[in-house]
C-alpha cells in the first residue's frame, strides 16, 4: 500500500512512464530513481507540461494524420499526447463524415488546449466545435424537426453514461428530446469553423408549447425541463431555460448535466470520467463495475475534488498516486487475477520508434528512408486510424485490438523497424542505442554474453520484468542457435545484424510487449 | 446425443487439432464421423450488410393480394419507389399473409433472381426484435450478440456456437476483415482475420532468410509460453499469435492454388469487379483448401461484409446508377459467382450463407432516401436451402406504423406476426450446424415478457433448411 509520498522504484517508474507516455526510456527511468521521486512528485512533474496547442493542419486528412504521428514521436510532453488521444477517443469524431480536414485539425487543437483543464469548460467548448457540430448532426437539428443525435451522445458518451454505478438509467428519451431542443439553431461558418447561432432556427417554448413534458405531476405546458425522474433533482427536474432561452441554453445544459447525481448521491459525470481515465491509464474494469473498483473511482474523485473543481489535471494526479494505478505494473509471474492492459496501436508505433531512437521520414512517415509502407496504412492495418475513429463510440480497447490481422500488422511494423538498415538519418542503430546495461556503460560491439545482450534489449524496450524465465530462455536459444554458439561476436557485422536486430523484432512481437 | 467435435478431441487426448486433421487423418473414418456429428462436411458464411439496408426496397410488394401492401407502399415511397413494371423481371413468391405478389429489387435480377429460381434462396421477411434500437452501433451489437434485452450474454451468437464446439488450438473461423467481428467474439477458440490470403505471410527478416527457422522457433516458443500464462490477456495474445503464425504458413498458398486450379472462376469474380466478390473469393479459396484436405486449414465458418447501406439521401430506385441498386447488384452478382464456383467444386449443397443488416429503414421516405427503421428481410442462400418466401411482410399501412414511422414487431398471432431474427439463427444452428436444441436454448435464451411483444416462444424450425 502506498500513497503520494511513496518513493518510486524502477519498476513503478517504468510503469508510470509507459502509461503516461510512449514507453519507458531507460534514461528517464534512471532519472526518476536517482532523484528518489515520490509518486506525487513524479506525477506533478509529468503534468506540469506547457505543451503547445498543436494543430495537425493539412490539405488532406492523410497529411494531418501523419503530421500528428510525427509530433507524437518528437514531443517532449508525451502525457499531453496520451491525454489528447484519450479525449479523441472520448469525443470521437471522424473525418469520414466531417470531410473537412481543417475542422478536424481545429478540433484536435481544442483537445490539446483542454486536455488537462476544466472538464466543464471542455464539454462546453466541444458543444460548439465545428467538426462535432457536423459529425453529430447539430447542423441538422432544426426548430421544426429536432435531430436527437447530439442530445443523445452528449449524455451517453461524453458525460453521464446510460446507467449509473447501481445500474439505474441516468436519463430518459424525453431528456434527449429536450436537450436536442437546446441545440437547435447552432451552426458553423464553413471555412473557418467559427460557431454561429441562428435565432430563427432555435426552438423557443412559445412556438412549440406542445413539446413540454407532462411527466408525473401536472406541469405547465411548453417547459424545457429535464431529469424529472433521474439525477437527484426531484420531480421538478431542472430547467434548460433557467438562464433564459436562446444561445445560452447549451451552456445551461452542461451546468445541469454536471450537477447530475447517481442514485446514491455521487456525481455522475465525475464518476464516469474517473472510471474511463482509470481504465485508460490503469486497467480495464468489469461491467457492471465491482464494488472494489467503485471504491477506487470514488477515492480518486474525492482526492482530487474533481466533482466540484472539474480539474482534469488533479484527477489524473490522483490516479497516478493511487495503488490501483500501480497494480498493473506487476512483473511475472502473473496470476489469473493480475490486471493487464493492451497497448493501443498508436502507442505501439510511437513507443517503438521513440525507444529505438528512430525517426519517421517524408510526409508518409516511412520507417525506412528508402520507402516502405505509409505509417497511416500501418496503423490502419493495426486497427487505428487517427482522425477516423470507427464510430462515435471511439475504438474498442483491450483485447479488441488483437486479431490475427492486427497482430500481423504489428509484427510487420516490428520487422520494418528492425530491418531499417539502409543507413541515413533513421536507420536502426542498436550499437548506438545500447550503451548502458544495468547501470554499467557498455560498448555493444564488444558484448558476447547472450544474457547481457538480452538484458540490454529488454531494458531498452522496457519489458525486462514482464518476460518469464522460459520466455527469456527461448530468446537466449535464438541468440545462441540453441546453444550451438554460446557466445556472440558482435564485432562481426553479419552476426550483429542478424541476431541483434532479430532479437529486437522478437521482443517487439512478444505478447509482453503488446501490453503496457 | 451427438458427440461434439470438442468432446471428441478431448476423448482422443491432448493432441493439437491441427496435427490431428492432416490429410492422412481426414481419411480416418473416426474423425470423419466426429466431424459429421457436428456440422458435417458443411460450411457457413455470414454476410453483413453494413449501414442498415432498406428492406422495403429489397423485398417489395408488387400487388395488394388480399391486403393493402402495395397501396401502402405507393403512399410511403414517392420518389424512390419501384413500379410493378420495374419489378417484372425480379418477381419472387407471394406474401404468406396477404397473398400479395412480391419482388426483389431489380438490382438482383442478374444475380440473386436466378438463384431464387433454382430454389436456392430463402427470403425471410420482416426480421426484427423487441424494443428496437435505431443506433447503428447498438442495433448491430444486438444482432451480433443476439441479446436485444441486454441480458449480458457473452460474445457473439456464432462465437458462442464456436466456443461450444471447438477448442483452443482449433481455427474454425475466418473473418475477411481487419478485426474479429462481433458475432464471432468469444474466448475459447481461434478466429483468424485476414483481408487477402496472399498477404497473410508472417513477416520475417528480408535480409537474413537463413535466420527464419530460428526466429520461428523462438516466436512459437514465446506464444506457447504466453498461452501457458495464467493471466487471461497474455494467454489470449499468445493464442492469437500462435494461430496467426500457423495459419500464416498454411493459408497464403491457398491463394496461388486457387488461382491456378480455378482460373475460370477467378476471372468471373474479377468480372463482377466489386469488393464483395473479391471477399467471397477469399472464402472460396479457403473452402477449396479445406475440401482438398490442406493441412492446418480447417475453417468452416466465415464472415464477410459489404458497406454503404446507410442511404439517408440519394438512395435511388430502379435506376441502375442509384446507390441501393448498385449495392444489390453487387450482392446478387457476387453471390451468384460464389454459388456457381461452389457448385463447380461439387459442394454447393454444403455451403449456407445468411445475410443480415443492423436494421431496416423508415417506411415513409424522406426527400431522396430513408432514415433508420426497424424490421427487414434476411436471405439464406445455399444448395441445401429450401427456397421460397418465409415470414410475413410487416404491416406498412400508415395507421399501423409507430410514431417514428417504423413497422411494429409483434409475436402475437395477428396476421402480421413478425419473425424474430433469433428464430432464423436458431433454425440455422439446429438444422444446418446440427446443434442440439438444448444447447441452442442456452445460446439463444428466450425473452421474459408479454408473449405479444417479446420472443417467448422460439421456433427453430422455420423450414428453410
Amino acid at each position: 500500500m502506498g500513497d503520494e509520498n511513496t518513493v518510486l522504484d524502477a519498476a513503478s517508474a517504468r510503469h508510470l512512464l509507459r502509461r503516461s507516455g510512449f514507453g519507458a526510456a531507460p534514461a528517464d527511468v534512471q532519472s526518476i530513481v536517482d532523484r528518489g521521486l515520490t509518486r506525487g512528485q513524479a506525477a506533478d512533474e509529468l503534468l506540469n507540461f506547457k505543451g503547445k496547442a498543436f494543430k495537425p493542419s493539412g490539405k488532406y486528412i492523410e497529411d494531418s494524420h501523419n503530421k500528428w504521428v510525427k509530433f507524437m514521436v518528437k514531443t517532449k510532453f508525451p502525457l499531453q499526447q496520451k491525454l489528447v488521444l484519450f479525449w479523441h477517443d472520448h469525443f470521437a469524431t471522424s473525418n469520414n463524415k466531417v470531410e473537412h480536414p481543417k475542422l478536424m485539425a481545429n478540433q484536435i487543437r481544442t483537445l490539446h488546449i483542454n486536455c488537462k483543464g476544466n472538464m466543464k469548460t471542455f464539454v462546453k467548448a466541444m458543444n460548439k466545435d465545428a467538426a462535432m457540430v457536423e459529425f453529430l448532426d447539430t447542423v441538422r437539428n432544426h426548430r421544426d424537426i429536432p435531430n436527437e443525435n447530439y442530445g443523445r451522445e452528449l449524455q451517453e458518451l461524453f458525460t453521464l453514461g446510460v446507467y449509473d454505478f447501481a445500474g439505474n438509467p441516468n436519463y430518459k428519451q424525453a431528456d434527449i428530446v429536450q436537450i436536442a431542443r437546446a441545440f437547435t439553431g447552432w451552426d458553423y461558418e464553413y471555412n473557418s469553423g467559427k460557431p454561429l447561432f441562428h435565432d430563427y432556427d432555435h426552438d423557443f417554448i412559445a412556438d412549440f408549447p406542445e413539446r413540454g413534458l407532462p411527466i408525473g405531476a401536472p406541469v405547465p405546458p411548453g417547459n424545457k425541463l429535464v431529469y424529472q425522474s433521474t439525477g437527484g433533482f426531484g420531480s421538478g427536474g431542472r430547467d434548460i431555460a433557467a438562464n433564459g432561452e436562446g444561445a445560452q441554453e447549451i451552456d445551461t445544459v452542461i451546468d445541469i448535466i454536471f450537477d447530475h447525481k447517481d442514485t446514491d448521491g455521487k456525481s455522475t459525470v465525475a464518476r464516469r470520467t474517473a472510471r474511463r481515465l482509470l481504465e485508460y491509464f490503469a486497467h480495464p474494469i468489469d461491467n457492471p463495475i465491482p464494488p472494489a473498483d467503485i471504491a477506487v473511482v470514488d477515492q480518486v474523485v474525492a482526492d482530487s475534488s474533481f466533482d466540484t473543481t472539474w480539474d482534469i489535471s488533479a484527477l489524473v494526479r490522483a490516479i497516478f498516486v493511487n495503488d490501483a494505478f500501480y497494480e498493473t505494473s506487476a512483473g511475472v509471474p502473473y496470476s489469473a487475477s493480475t490486471k493487464k492492459s493492451v497497448k493501443w496501436p498508436i502507442d505501439y508505433v510511437v513507443s517503438s520508434v521513440r525507444l529505438m531512437h528512430m525517426k519517421l521520414k517524408s510526409k508518409f512517415q516511412y520507417v525506412d528512408a528508402n520507402g516502405g509502407k505509409d505509417i497511416r496504412d500501418q496503423l490502419s492495418n493495426m486497427g487505428q486510424v487517427l482522425l477516423e475513429p470507427p464510430s462515435v463510440f471511439g475504438w474498442d480497447w483491450e483485447n479488441s485490438w488483437i486479431s490475427s490481422a492486427t497482430l500481423l500488422a504489428r509484427y510487420e511494423f516490428a520487422r520494418e523497424l528492425t530491418g531499417a538498415r539502409g543507413g541515413g538519418g533513421n536507420a536502426f542503430r542498436p550499437d548506438k542505442l545500447i550503451v548502458n546495461i544495468g547501470g554499467n556503460d557498455v560498448s555493444l560491439v564488444s558484448l558476447s554474453d547472450p544474457d547481457d545482450i538480452l538484458l540490454g534489449v529488454t531494458d531498452t524496450l522496457g519489458v525486462t520484468d514482464q518476460l518469464t524465465t522460459a520466455e527469456k530462455n527461448y530468446l537466449i536459444d535464438y541468440l545462441t542457435d540453441g546453444g550451438m554458439n554460446p557466445t556472440l561476436d558482435f564485432s562481426d557485422y553479419d552476426t550483429r545484424n542478424r541476431k541483434l536486430n532479430g532479437l529486437f523484432a522478437l521482443v517487439l512481437q512478444s505478447a509482453a510487449y503488446q501490453l503496457h | 446425443m451427438a458427440i461434439t467435435r470438442r468432446q471428441f478431441l478431448k476423448r482422443t487426448g491432448g493432441l493439437a487439432a491441427g496435427s490431428l486433421l492432416g490429410p492422412g487423418l481426414l481419411g480416418n473414418p473416426f474423425i470423419r464421423k466426429a466431424l459429421a456429428d457436428t456440422i458435417g462436411d458443411r460450411y457457413f458464411v455470414v454476410l453483413y450488410l453494413d449501414g442498415g439496408n432498406d428492406g422495403l426496397n429489397t423485398v417489395t410488394p408488387v400487388t395488394n393480394g388480399g391486403g393493402s401492401l402495395r397501396t401502402a407502399y405507393d403512399a410511403a415511397r414517392t420518389s424512390i419507389n419501384l413500379t410493378p413494371g420495374q419489378l417484372g423481371a425480379s418477381l419472387i413468391g407471394n406474401d404468406p399473409n396477404t397473398g400479395g405478389q412480391l419482388a426483389i429489387h431489380p438490382g438482383f435480377t442478374s444475380g440473386l433472381k436466378p438463384l431464387y429460381d433454382l430454389g436456392k434462396v430463402a427470403v425471410i421477411q420482416g426480421c426484427g426484435y423487441p424494443d428496437y434500437n435505431l443506433s447503428h452501433e447498438q442495433s448491430r451489437s444486438i444482432w451480433q450478440s443476439a441479446d436485444p434485452l441486454g441480458l449480458g450474454l457473452s460474445g457473439g451468437w456464432v462465437g458462442r456456437y464456436l466456443a461450444a464446439n471447438y477448442g483452443g488450438s482449433d481455427i474454425p473461423g475466418v473473418n475477411i476483415s481487419d478485426s474479429i467481428v462481433g458475432e464471432f467474439k468469444q474466448g475459447t477458440t481461434s478466429v483468424i482475420t485476414l483481408e487477402r490470403l496472399a498477404d497473410f505471410g508472417f513477416p520475417y527478416d528480408y535480409d537474413y532468410g537463413d535466420d527464419t527457422a530460428a526466429k520461428r522457433t523462438a516466436f512459437l516458443g514465446l506464444c506457447n509460453e504466453a498461452h501457458a500464462s495464467l493471466q487471461p490477456t497474455v494467454q489470449y495474445i499468445g493464442d492469437s499469435g500462435k494461430a496467426t503464425l500457423l495459419s500464416s504458413e498454411s493459408y497464403p498458398a491457398l491463394d496461388s492454388d486457387y488461382t491456378t486450379d480455378r482460373a475460370a472462376f477467378n476471372d468471373q469474380y474479377d468480372a463482377v469487379g466489386r469488393s464483395l466478390a473479391d471477399d467471397l473469393r477469399e472464402v472460396a479459396k479457403v473452402i477449396y483448401g479445406v475440401k482438398r484436405g490442406v493441412p492446418n486449414v480447417n475453417a468452416r465458418i466465415f464472415q464477410v461484409s459489404n458497406g454503404g447501406y446507410d442511404t439517408h439521401s440519394d438512395q435511388g430506385g430502379a435506376d441502375p446508377n442509384g446507390q441501393q441498386y448498385s449495392l444489390h447488384k453487387e450482392v446478387g452478382d457476387s453471390l451468384k459467382v460464389f454459388y456457381d464456383d461452389l457448385a463447380d467444386m461439387g459442394i454447393a449443397n454444403k455451403v449456407c450463407i445468411v445475410t443480415w443488416s443492423e436494421f431496416s429503414r423508415r417506411i415513409p421516405q424522406n426527400d431522396s432516401g430513408t432514415d433508420h427503421g426497424s424490421q427487414g428481410p434476411m436471405f439464406v442462400i445455399g444448395g441445401g436451402v429450401t427456397g421460397g418466401v418465409y415470414g410475413n411482410h410487416p404491416n406498412i399501412d400508415d395507421a399501423a406504423l409507430d410514431s417514428e414511422g417504423n413497422t411494429v414487431y409483434t409475436q402475437s398471432a395477428n396476421p402480421f406476426r413478425s419473425t424474430d431474427f433469433r428464430d432464423v439463427y436458431g433454425t440455422i444452428l439446429k438444422h444446418w450446424l446440427n446443434m442440439p436444441v438444448g444447447q441452442i436454448s442456452t445460446l439463444l435464451p428466450s425473452d421474459v415478457g408479454s408473449p405479444q411483444f417479446y420472443w417467448t416462444a422460439p421456433n427453430f424450425d422455420l423450414g428453410f433448411v
